[in-house]
């Protein structure tokens, strides 16, 4: 009986565990021990210590797509937020149709960003011309017509955004319900105060709902060191390098250049990256609440 | 003293904005849909942006001609179906045993399981693939659903032991004492009970699944097992440039399904998602 009521509970709990450990836990050690070689996948594993992780302080794609990588996050993130915010307040702001306009707001979020990509693909592109050039032509502003995604300054604002509209309804359905679950008490003993409009948000519901900006901060920064579909797919990390990310190029170096051992090395930085960024995050906020 | 006009004008000026943020997150669905009905004279003549002046289906014709967009349409239904069964199948009896039969060390596989959460799906495209490679498994769906499940079981799991904390313990115990064993009160009582996150989970996954490219598109090379992301892709590089019709076609294919089960649903999947990112 004793040694049923212990082992029952893992018969529960093992099957998860299995395929757990052998998809997420297993490729990590697996792509540590690979990220120690040279390897192009069929001749002999030559081992070279951590010459693959000096590697990429040397390679300036690497750099370029890091560097990449933290505009894309930073940007990424200040943009989503302040959107997700705005919409979030409209939709506290208006009488009707609440629920309606919210899951309008919400439809970029359930498309695939294969269909975002191409179809931003369609509306920037200059032959055929697609909506914008059209559009910029039609008001008169023919200087600004442009092949916008072959333009290498423009591409990693581009993916940028079009990756933040993709998600930013996320963070205002998470700030939505935020601003609901203050209590009406609050608001009301506000108002009666004299605490209207603008002012109730400055001194009242900014500072209540800022525990949940600080974990959308970490669900941000985490979500987009990890950004891969929008780059690779809208503009496969070019012209150039120029919307190169961490992960296209990792994917680039594993699987088009049949690098193993180096692709591996960028596989386990990421794991570490977003590993160590994340642990910070949290630290820095705990800090921040418990001063006040 | 702020007057009826200013209060007017203020009201105005804020459904204006709720609008423009209407059209900018529905346009380019709009549009890709509109420019899918127009005939290509209409394509090639009118401006980019103008509305079809009638319903040209032909584009929709020549699309289900030229492609295997149905059949990736089958693929990707199967690996969705496969993938959410064994999420389900293998999270909810986890979060059973972690949050009701509290066994030792419950927390700690708790953590380990959250801790999947931030793991990069990058770190396991190449063992996967010499994986399925030694084995044989590349181009299977088997090859699409186990990595999936693998990284949405943290979540589903989490789900589900935010929902079980709160199923009192009394009624567990007035089974035991019936002399229901573990698994008959999951089957019947705790599983049951959690339709409402099956549902969330189900919902939410279900878009993950159905959008989901990086794992597609190492694993499924042969032009027979693509998924509909993958196929979308293939037909624009295809069409792209010769059939614009088409192309918006194919494209409107894809998002259709995705919109009509948003449109009945929206309320767990808005919730689902929301969730879904909070947990990182």
């Amino acid at each position: 009986m004793a040694i049923r009521r212990i082992i029952e509970p893992w018969l529960f709990v093992l099957p998860a565990l299995v395929v757990y450990i052998f998809t997420v836990i297993i490729p990590i050690f697996w792509s540590f021990t690979f990220s120690l070689y040279e390897w192009n996948g069929i001749g002999d594993m030559k081992f070279v210590g951590i010459d693959n992780y000096m590697r990429m302080f040397r390679d300036n794609v690497f750099l370029t797509a890091f560097k990449n990588n933290l505009i894309f996050t930073g940007l990424g993130t200040v943009v989503q937020i302040v959107i997700g915010m705005i919409m979030a307040i409209l939709l506290l702001s208006i009488r009707w149709f609440q629920n309606l306009i919210k899951v309008v707001y919400f439809i970029p979020c359930v498309i695939s960003s294969m269909a975002i990509c191409q179809i931003f693909s369609k509306m920037l592109s200059v032959n055929p011309e697609g909506v914008v050039n059209a559009l910029l032509g039609a008001v008169g502003l023919d200087s600004l017509k442009a092949a916008f995604l072959s333009d290498p300054d423009l591409t990693l604002i581009i993916v940028t955004l079009v990756d933040a509209y993709k998600f930013c309804a996320i963070y205002m359905v998470i700030y939505y319900a935020a601003f609901i679950s203050i209590s009406k008490d609050i608001i009301e003993a506000s108002i009666i105060d004299g605490c209207n409009g603008w002012k109730q948000y400055r001194y009242i519901r900014f500072p209540l709902i800022r525990g949940i900006v600080f974990i959308t901060v970490v669900m941000l920064v985490s979500g987009t060191l990890k950004g891969f579909d929008v780059s690779y797919i809208l503009t496969n990390g070019g012209p150039g390098a120029s919307s190169e990310l961490v992960s296209t190029y990792m994917y680039k170096v594993t699987f088009n250049s049949v690098n193993y051992g180096y692709g591996s090395a960028m596989a386990v930085f990421m794991v570490v990256e977003c590993l160590l960024v994340v642990s910070l995050l949290r630290k820095l906020i705990a800090q921040a609440d418990t001063e006040d | 003293m702020k007057t009826a006009a200013f209060r007017y004008g203020s009201r105005i000026l804020l459904y204006a904005m709720v609008m423009v943020f209407v059209i900018v997150q529905v346009y380019p669905i709009f549009w890709v849909i509109a420019s899918s009905l127009k005939t290509p004279e209409e394509v090639a003549r009118n401006a980019p942006y103008s509305f079809p002046h009638s319903f040209y289906f032909e584009n929709y014709i020549n699309m289900l001609q030229n492609s295997r967009i149905p059949l990736y349409f089958l693929n990707s239904s199967l690996v969705a179906v496969f993938t959410l069964l064994l999420t389900i199948l293998l999270g909810a009896p986890a979060a059973y045993a972690i949050e009701k039969l509290r066994f030792r060390g419950n927390t700690k596989v708790m953590a380990f399981f959250l801790l999947g959460i931030m793991i990069p799906i990058f770190v396991s495209l190449l063992p996967m693939f010499q994986i399925y490679n030694a084995l044989g498994l590349r181009n299977t769906y088997l090859s699409l659903v186990l990595p999936q499940v693998g990284f949405s079981l943290p979540l589903c799991i989490y789900l589900y032991c935010g929902f079980m904390r709160y199923v009192p313990n009394s009624l567990m115990e007035s089974a035991y004492l019936d002399g229901a064993g573990p698994f008959l009160v999951f089957r019947k009582i705790i599983f049951p009970m959690s339709r409402n996150t099956t549902i969330t989970i189900i919902t939410f996954n279900f878009i993950f699944i159905w959008n989901e490219f990086t794992f597609a598109n190492t694993f499924m090379t042969s032009s027979r097992m693509k998924t509909l992301p993958l196929g979308l892709n293939d037909f624009v590089g295809l069409y792209g440039y010769t059939d614009w019709g088409a192309t918006y076609a194919a494209i409107a294919v894809t998002i259709i399904p995705t919109l009509v089960l948003y449109f009945i649903l929206n309320k767990s999947v808005i919730e689902g998602m929301a969730a879904g990112a909070v947990k990182g």
